[in-house]
């Protein structure tokens, strides 16, 4: 990367960000409160029914969905944005040549700036409610953040360029991300899973980061380390295997758009 | 490539795929017209187009509309690939293919500095130090802070143009941009090109005949059936002028 590649980047992660939250009265707040919201509603309807069948007392079961919700919304904004970076910067790469990645990369660390001051805000709110953060549980979520990262980084290496020939590729993310938010078990515990149907959470990658990151967070416990090293050695294999397809098939996308 | 060479095309050749009856872009399209794939169709853009630009020179392209100019400046600008042949360029190619690329209109005017020259290649630094040079040749000082949108496109444009001749580049790809902003503004413009004349490799694409035969050295005048002729811009430009 040479120095007006990094420029480069820096200036579209400035203008996104920006533009984002632009003329919104509220501006950049809606980074904080959208999630509240949400938080909000899922833990008025929920928390009842969680103290009972998880056994969580409902500080603990804030903590439990606020974390969760970060972390889907991370990989949710990842996969979305990742997925649509090129399509949304086509006006400028039929114009001109820079250095196509650049564009994935910004779009990611969009993402990325969320989920950091989400994970902050989730860290203060713990402190408040009187949960004992670990420096060990701390680093561990450091640890599975940059293995979603890595794989979101990767995976957008192939669907970036997927949705550019297959524009229906954003409708059907869509509602993978959807079911997934289902399936990952973020607003209610494993327990109330019915046994036989306790699969699907243990096949489900995004399941098993929500989980480790909570048990992190909120016991400071790191669980599940097998699995999160074997995320982030794929991850990294997914970013090499992703730049050789990218690079590969981005000299022609100019003439798909 | 030889020493003096600023670009070389050899055997270049590009083709579109183009569907008969709109693109399959969706599945919907595709479940519809599941063979839709058959009813595609190549369109010759460029066939066999050899020439070389020397270092320094004006080079000019002429022709109609769908000979495939536009094709031409972007294959060698890098934005598509050759199906055949090659494309050598020697040395830092800007395009100007068009001015204000990836302007937002609604950043103000000096964040849409930072973001079109970094576009054009200019670093961070770079620019704090020409920022306050590009708005004074811009004749725009006054409205630094205003977002891009209140510009009329003759003020964007200007601002473009400024930023555009500050990136350094050994070969300039021009498409039709000396016709910008008032009188006043083009005699400014043109003293630009009458300085960088000589000095840089310029590449430029224009329906202003007049500007052709003024600056240029040689001509490349492509036509419609895909054939092409090189030569003396007087001679071409009076050729081709006899064409319609």
């Amino acid at each position: 990367m040479n120095s007006n590649d990094l420029d480069l980047y820096k200036q579209f992660v400035k203008t996104t960000f920006k533009m984002r939250y632009k003329g919104s009265i509220l501006g950049f707040l809606w980074v904080l409160l959208k999630p509240f919201f949400v938080f909000l509603i899922l833990f008025v309807i929920f928390s009842h029914m969680s103290s009972t069948a998880g056994g969580l007392t409902s500080q603990q079961y804030a903590v439990y969905l606020l974390s969760g919700l970060i972390v889907y919304t991370f990989f949710n904004e990842g996969m979305i944005w990742g997925m649509g970076s090129i399509m949304e910067r086509a006006q400028l790469i039929i114009k001109i040549n820079f250095k196509r990645d650049v564009v994935v990369a910004s779009s990611l660390s969009m993402a990325l700036i969320n989920f950091s001051i989400n994970l902050l805000i989730v860290l203060v709110v713990a402190l408040i409610l009187n949960i004992s953060i670990s420096f060990l549980g701390l680093a561990y979520i450091l640890l599975i953040s940059l293995a979603m990262l890595l794989g979101l980084y990767g995976i957008s290496f192939f669907t970036s360029i997927w949705l550019v020939h297959v524009r229906d590729l954003q409708h059907i993310m869509e509602l993978v991300l959807q079911l997934l938010f289902y399936a990952s078990a973020v607003f209610f515990p494993v327990e109330m899973i019915p046994e036989k149907y306790r699969f699907i959470v243990y096949y489900n990658p995004m399941a098993r980061f929500v989980k480790a990151v909570r048990e992190a967070l909120i016991y400071g416990q790191i669980t599940d380390l097998k699995f999160v090293l074997v995320a982030l050695v794929g991850s990294i294999v997914l970013v090499f295997l992703g730049r050789v397809y990218f690079n590969k098939h981005i000299k022609k996308i100019a003439e798909h758009f | 490539m030889e020493e003096n060479l600023a670009i070389k095309v050899e055997n270049l050749t590009k083709k579109f795929r183009i569907p008969e009856h709109g693109s399959p872009t969706t599945l919907q399209e595709r479940f519809v017209r599941p063979l839709s794939k058959k009813n595609m169709v190549d369109f010759v853009a460029l066939k066999d187009l050899s020439f070389e630009v020397k270092k320094g020179e004006f080079f000019s392209v002429i022709g109609p509309n769908g000979a495939g100019k536009s094709t031409l400046l972007k294959l060698i600008s890098g934005i598509y690939i050759p199906d055949d042949g090659s494309i050598d360029v020697d040395g830092k190619l800007v395009p100007f293919l068009e001015l204000g690329v990836g302007f937002n209109p609604d950043l103000s005017a000096r964040e849409n500095v930072y973001l079109n020259g970094t576009i054009l290649g200019l670093t961070e630094k770079e620019i704090d130090e020409s920022v306050d040079d590009i708005f004074e040749f811009a004749e725009l000082k006054e409205f630094e802070d205003l977002s891009i949108k209140k510009f009329s496109s003759g003020m964007q444009v200007r601002l473009a143009f400024s930023i555009a001749i500050r990136v350094k580049s050994d070969i300039l790809v021009l498409d039709e941009v000396l016709a910008v902003g008032d009188g006043e503004f083009q005699k400014k413009c043109f003293a630009y090109f009458d300085e960088i004349v000589g000095k840089k490799t310029i590449l430029f694409v224009s329906h202003g005949l007049g500007s052709v035969k003024r600056y240029s050295d040689r001509v490349l005048w492509l036509k419609e059936d895909k054939t092409y002729e090189i030569g003396d811009p007087k001679e071409m430009v009076d050729r081709y002028s006899q064409t319609f």
